[in-house]
């Protein structure tokens, strides 16, 4: 879309031929004797060492499992433990390089990951560092279980290893002392200190939200890269493709500018252990034959893509040198496929009936374990007994950290009766941060310049002026509020950005971004590839490893594309990591009309379904500008509705305008937009103006006193306001575009029931759209909420209208009718 | 051919009658002369005989439905046979058979203008559709919503029936409603509505001015108990009905609670203590000495005793509803002025029916009051499986012999019920011994 770029049809029309390279397949080659000018004896025997760490945890975990018992050591756990017995070689390797500065995302299946990631930090870390960073993490909590249990008391290594141990094993045992309270358990377990961020339970999961760390780090010039590793069977995953496409995206080499020109730190690794579940991915499940092959179908240069033999901990090491040298020249990202092997099941409960035992036998020859052992021993780094001496003290490390995972007073639960809103205080972080990094905001021109704000500046900020309605082309928008906004955050929070499809250059599908284009970088506002998954899947990233973005699905019947990542996601990972993680994202969504069954439709009810999440829907400029900055300087993923109906509409409440400076319009408050005594309309969205309309004739043809409230928040939401206003009326309609079957209202007129049953003069009622598809423009009148709608649901269900003729049937009979059928 | 069975008219003054029993259901079998159904007028019961041989083919009304005399009520006939032409309620039940799947707009339901139709009370069945509000309402205006006509949706009283009927009074029924002028009466019907018969009242006393109008009535006034009666009247009959208990008075020289009393009534600016009544003096004095009496403080339970460790001490106490015992819990730990305290808050929220119902519970022991209203002597109802129950008299005036001199002095009585089942009259007596002796020197003991 950028102009610059010229889409010649003689260039495009030319004839010619697709090049592709070769891709290597496990050409390491080179032995331990090549090796030592690399490696000194200590580094050979310490990959061993970590390798038998991972190992003697994973099979302390798998005895537990299978046996409720470990060196003497009973235990029942009946949570996941997704084992990578066999894989050991292939996440020691990775992490060999790797230090706190760089992130790794990770499976179901990453304790292996936790650990050699750990364990390479720890290798890394000065003592004072460690002991910052043990002190620091949750008061010391977790510190304070393992400290003083060494043989050197003096040595903090040995000290850090045992915390890492520790708080992994505590965390999948649900520990409170766990590095994540228990809250995340085995499957999503990480220790940001370490660099080792979540781990997650949907297979592939991570593939699009690394891609946001990943611009994290380029966008805000944070050291270190990120990588992915996720597993070979999740290539058949949507967002995996998504997230792909968006880290390759040509214009991070063409479009962005300075520095930021070039590929991202990023790395998308396979460990390849042949299986999904069961599923074979070579010769059943999949086509690619090797992995790596899908590099080549992604860009010219191919990802760099490469496999890797996984049973090698040093042709990982020697990979990951090439490959972090390739994002450091800023030529990434980069494919890998890891090759390796589980000897384990999928989980304890697998059978392995889809494989031979012949199978596991060989790839058990091939042991990592063993066979790297053995050709250190012939390379003569090290004798047998040492071997063993690594083989004990591993023993006891786990043994000693089992001990204290299973012990109920050292490692207790959370306490959900002595506290018992430990888990819903952690399910919003509630914070206020004007700015997610002290810094200059980079800007290319001063807002007073800026070609929209001098058009707004001459605007009439208010809908009505002397009585009259302002017309359209004279009047300040909702789509100038939302803008404002945004402007005045990008031009305050440095790490802010914003992207989605036709967000730059053309302004936003809705015009909402005109004049961002001119007034920001690439790099902080740019067009994403239509892939809403990876989309809103990269915000969670951004926003998790602690920039502020705001990304857009241009209709809200996308929402289902980004299902994923907004409802596992956006929405959970501050709760499952205890509070340890913050999310700075607001996704804008647009409810479209007009345009039939899949772009018509309002799925706030979804969202609000999902806990998590924060759901609002303004529906006039000035709660559309206060809401967003609400949205702007919290830390919680705010899902922000705006409905397409709106977006010319002026202000049409506040009377003295919406304000040119900054102010707030606080999440969870509902707003009376009209007093009135006999009846109570609440509504969501677009759905006001409607009901203002029957609100006037209910007035003025049946002598009806009308008060109506506009929710603008769902979740969460301060009913005060309404009950109040029920207890006046004793009557409440609420009224919605959403279809009416699963409708959130059904749950505010639940809710309203009970506070209120003894000032109920009749059953609230609840109008909304029909359970069809959308139709056409044209008969959009007989889908969504009408006035002459909910002047007859009033008249059937409320309060019976003198002289009233019902146009439209709300019966009960109607009602349970429609049900019956399912309509 | 099928034959409709009304309701039979049993003498000139009755215009309904309420099905009390149902004998046959529908799709049985009936032969001439076998029991239909029961039903009642208000005076009086009958039954009604099947006059035709054949199925019940249909039911129109149900139990406890209040029938206009010489409506249809059922029929009887051959299976197969309609009975939709006999059906009396055939024209409100068109909009609610929705037999056929039509599509919305056009159904039956195109809506006649909904002109001042004439409210109908809402009753079906026994219940009586009316709003949370609408009764709330009622309630605070004691007013009898039965009277109230029905103007919400599908006949439910709301709110502003309640108000016409504050304004206006009660509505008449359909049949009296012709001959009704506006007249404010007295309904005798049926749920209290104007009857013609009423209306003959009317015509009756404005002929003969002189008559007194109530005379054609009823000599009496029914009215449904509330729940919370029906539930003290279950108590009171279990309490009765389920123990041995037995009363013992006694009586006590009142002269220093009195004093004491007088005491902090005149220091009030200095202490602040002037609210302490007598009767919060006897609750402290009761919380004191029950500790060494524990088979007053404890619960009955048939094979065994629950004997408290501290004294949860009910206090009964009248309001508008009935009778209420709130609990005053660990009494014996608190002072004098806290229980004071808590028993007055205790007592507005009970009277203003904003009591929490858990402190309606878990008494020990309980202490009523009679004394305010001039009551001697009294027999207080065990309130089970509480083993004791104390009533507090009023003073009188008394008269003994010192050292031969014949003085007076206040007394003020106690009755003790107690559950013989549980201890015997001694141990009972031993407690109403200490308690005047405490009470007697009451500064004395708060000392201790």
């Amino acid at each position: 879309m950028p102009k610059s770029q010229y889409i010649c049809p003689n260039e495009i029309r030319k004839s010619g031929w697709i090049k592709f390279t070769d891709i290597p397949v496990n050409q390491y080659s080179k032995t331990i004797e090549e090796e030592k000018a690399n490696f000194s004896t200590e580094d050979f025997l310490r990959i061993y060492r970590d390798m038998t760490v991972i190992r003697e945890f994973e099979t302390m975990l798998n005895l537990i499992k299978t046996t409720n018992e470990y060196n003497g050591i009973q235990y029942n756990h009946p949570g996941p433990a997704h084992l990578s017995i066999g894989q050991e070689a292939s996440v020691v390797g990775q992490a060999y390089i790797l230090d706190k500065d760089d992130y790794i995302f990770g499976s179901h299946r990453s304790h292996g990951e936790i650990l050699a990631k750990g364990l390479s930090a720890i290798e890394k870390l000065d003592d004072k560092e460690l002991l910052e960073i043990m002190e620091k993490f949750f008061d010391g909590a977790i510190l304070r279980v393992v400290e003083g249990k060494q043989k050197n008391k003096n040595d903090v290594k040995e000290l850090a290893i045992d915390f890492l141990v520790y708080g992994t094993l505590a965390e999948i045992f649900a520990r409170e002392t766990g590095f994540h309270k228990g809250l995340g358990g085995s499957m999503h377990a990480f220790f940001t200190p370490f660099g080792i961020y979540p781990n997650n339970a949907i297979v592939g999961g991570s593939g699009d939200i690394s891609v946001g760390a990943a611009l994290y780090k380029k966008i805000n010039k944070k050291k270190g890269i990120v990588i992915a590793n996720i597993g070979d069977a999740s290539m058949g995953c949507g967002p995996v493709w998504e997230g792909l496409c968006m880290a390759t995206m040509d214009q991070y080499k063409q479009l962005w500018e300075g520095e930021y020109q070039g590929g991202l730190p990023y790395i998308l690794n396979f460990f390849n252990n042949q299986y999904g579940m069961g599923g074979q991915t070579r010769g059943e499940t999949m086509g690619y034959d090797m992995l790596a092959r899908v590099g080549a179908g992604v860009n010219p240069e191919q990802m760099h893509a490469e496999r890797i033999d996984g049973y090698n901990p040093l042709a990982v090491i020697d990979a990951m040198k090439r490959k972090k040298k390739i994002l450091e020249e800023k030529r990434g990202p980069v494919l890998l496929d890891t090759i390796t092997y589980r000897f384990t099941g999928h989980s304890p409960s697998d059978a392995s009936s889809y494989r031979t035992k012949e199978e596991i036998e060989a790839w058990m020859e091939h042991d990592s374990l063993l066979t790297y052992r053995r050709e250190l021993t012939k390379a003569g780094i090290a004798k047998d007994d040492k071997f063993e001496e690594i083989l004990e003290a591993t023993k006891e490390l786990i043994a000693k950290v089992c001990k204290l995972a299973v012990d109920d007073n050292v490692s207790p639960r959370m306490n959900l009766v002595k506290n018992p809103n430990q888990i819903a205080d952690l399910m919003f972080s509630n914070g206020r941060i004007e700015k997610m990094e002290d810094r200059e905001c980079e800007v290319l021109m001063s807002k007073e310049e800026n070609p929209r704000v001098q058009q707004i500046s001459k605007k009439i900020r208010t809908g009505i002026q002397d009585g009259k309605p302002v017309p359209k082309n004279k009047v300040y928008q909702f789509r100038d509020a939302v803008f404002e906004a945004l402007l005045d955050k990008f031009y305050t929070d440095p790490t802010l950005i914003a992207y989605g499809e036709e967000n730059r250059d053309w302004g936003g599908a809705f015009a909402v971004y005109r004049g961002l284009t001119e007034a920001l970088p690439y790099h902080r506002l740019f067009n994403s590839p239509i892939s809403e998954g990876a989309i809103v899947g990269s915000a969670v990233g951004y926003g998790l490893c602690g920039g502020r973005v705001v990304v857009e699905l241009m209709y809200c019947d996308f929402l289902g594309r980004a299902g994923d990542e907004i409802f596992n996601q956006l929405s959970k990972w501050q709760a499952m990591s205890a509070g340890v993680l913050k999310m700075p994202v607001v996704l804008r969504v647009s409810v479209g009309s007009k345009y039939g069954a899949q772009h018509s439709q309002d799925w706030t009810s979804l969202c609000a379904h999902i806990p998590g999440l924060k759901v609002v829907f303004p529906a006039t400029p000035y709660d559309a500008k206060g809401l967003m900055n609400s949205a702007l300087i919290g830390t919680d993923p705010v899902i922000f509705f705006e409905s397409q109906r709106l977006y010319d509409i002026g202000e049409m409440f506040h009377l003295e305008g919406v304000p040119e400076g900054y102010y707030e319009v606080p999440i969870g408050e509902p707003d009376i937009k009209k007093q009135g005594k006999d009846l109570t309309i609440l509504t969501v969205g677009a759905t006001l103006y409607r009901a203002l309309d029957a609100a006037k004739i209910l007035e003025e043809k049946y002598g009806v006193s009308v008060e109506v409230i506009d929710a603008r928040t769902i979740v969460p939401f301060n009913y005060d306001k309404v009950i109040q206003s029920v207890k006046k009326t004793g009557k409440i309609l609420l009224s919605s575009d959403a279809c009416e079957r699963g409708s959130h209202l059904k749950d505010m007129a639940q809710t309203i029931s009970e506070v209120a049953f003894d000032y109920l003069d009749a059953p609230p009622v609840v109008v909304g759209a029909k359970n069809w598809i959308t139709p056409a423009y044209e008969l959009e009148e007989y889908f969504f909420p009408q006035p002459d709608w909910i002047i007859d649901a009033v008249h059937e269900k409320i309060m019976p209208l003198k002289g009233h003729a019902a146009k439209n049937n709300f019966t009960v009979n109607e009602q349970l009718r429609i049900n019956r059928l399912g309509v | 051919m099928a034959t409709p069975v009304i309701m039979p008219r049993q003498g000139q003054s009755v215009e309904s009658c309420i099905i009390a029993k149902w004998h046959k259901n529908k799709g049985d079998s009936v032969r001439e002369g076998e029991l239909l159904f029961s039903y009642e007028t208000d005076k009086a019961s009958f039954d009604e005989e099947a006059k035709a041989s054949g199925v019940l083919l249909d039911v129109f009304f149900q139990e406890g439905d209040d029938v206009p005399c010489l409506t249809n009520v059922c029929v009887i006939g051959n299976p197969g046979e309609s009975t939709a032409e006999f059906n009396p309620n055939a024209g409100a039940e068109a909009v609610a058979k929705p037999v056929e799947e039509k599509p919305a707009a056009v159904e039956a339901h195109a809506q006649e203008k909904s002109e001042e139709a004439f409210p109908v009370t809402a009753v079906e069945g026994d219940r009586i559709k009316i709003s949370p509000r609408a009764r709330n309402l009622a309630e605070k205006l004691s007013l009898d919503y039965r009277y109230a006509a029905a103007s919400g949706p599908n006949g439910r009283i709301v709110e502003k029936d309640i108000i016409t009927l504050k304004e206006s009074g009660p509505v008449p029924t359909p049949a009296a409603k012709g001959e009704f002028a506006g007249q404010t009466m007295t309904g005798t019907g049926i749920g209290g509505r104007i009857t013609t018969g009423d209306l003959n009242t009317v015509k009756v006393s404005d002929a003969a001015a002189m008559q007194p109008a109530q005379e054609a009535g009823p000599m009496f006034e029914e009215v449904k108990l509330t729940n919370i009666r029906k539930v003290i009247a279950k108590a009171m009959h279990h309490s009765i009905s389920s123990t041995c208990q037995l009363t013992l008075n006694s009586s006590f020289d009142a002269t220093d609670i009195m004093e004491f009393r007088k005491k902090l009534k005149d220091s009030k600016d200095r202490l602040g203590l002037e609210n302490i009544t007598l009767n919060d003096i006897i609750l402290y004095a009761v919380s004191r000495t029950l500790m060494n009496h524990k088979d007053l403080n404890a619960h009955f339970l048939d094979d065994r005793m629950l004997y408290f460790r501290n004294v949860n001490l009910g206090v009964a106490v009248d309001t508008e509803r009935g009778l209420m015992v709130p609990t005053v819990f660990n009494a014996n730990h608190k002072s004098l002025n806290d229980i004071a305290r808590e028993v007055k808050k205790l007592v507005k929220d009970c009277q203003s029916g904003n009591i929490n119902p858990d402190l309606l519970k878990g008494g020990s022991f309980t202490v009523t009051n009679l004394g305010t209203l001039d009551i001697e002597s009294f027999t207080p109802v065990l309130n089970p499986p509480q083993t004791a129950i104390l009533g507090v008299n009023t003073i009188v005036q008394r008269a003994r012999e010192v050292d031969g001199e014949i003085e007076f002095y206040p007394a003020m009585g106690l009755s003790l019920t107690f559950d013989h089942r549980a201890l015997d009259g001694a141990p009972a007596a031993r407690f109403l011994q200490e308690l005047k002796h405490n009470l007697e020197n009451f500064s004395v003991m708060l000392v201790k």
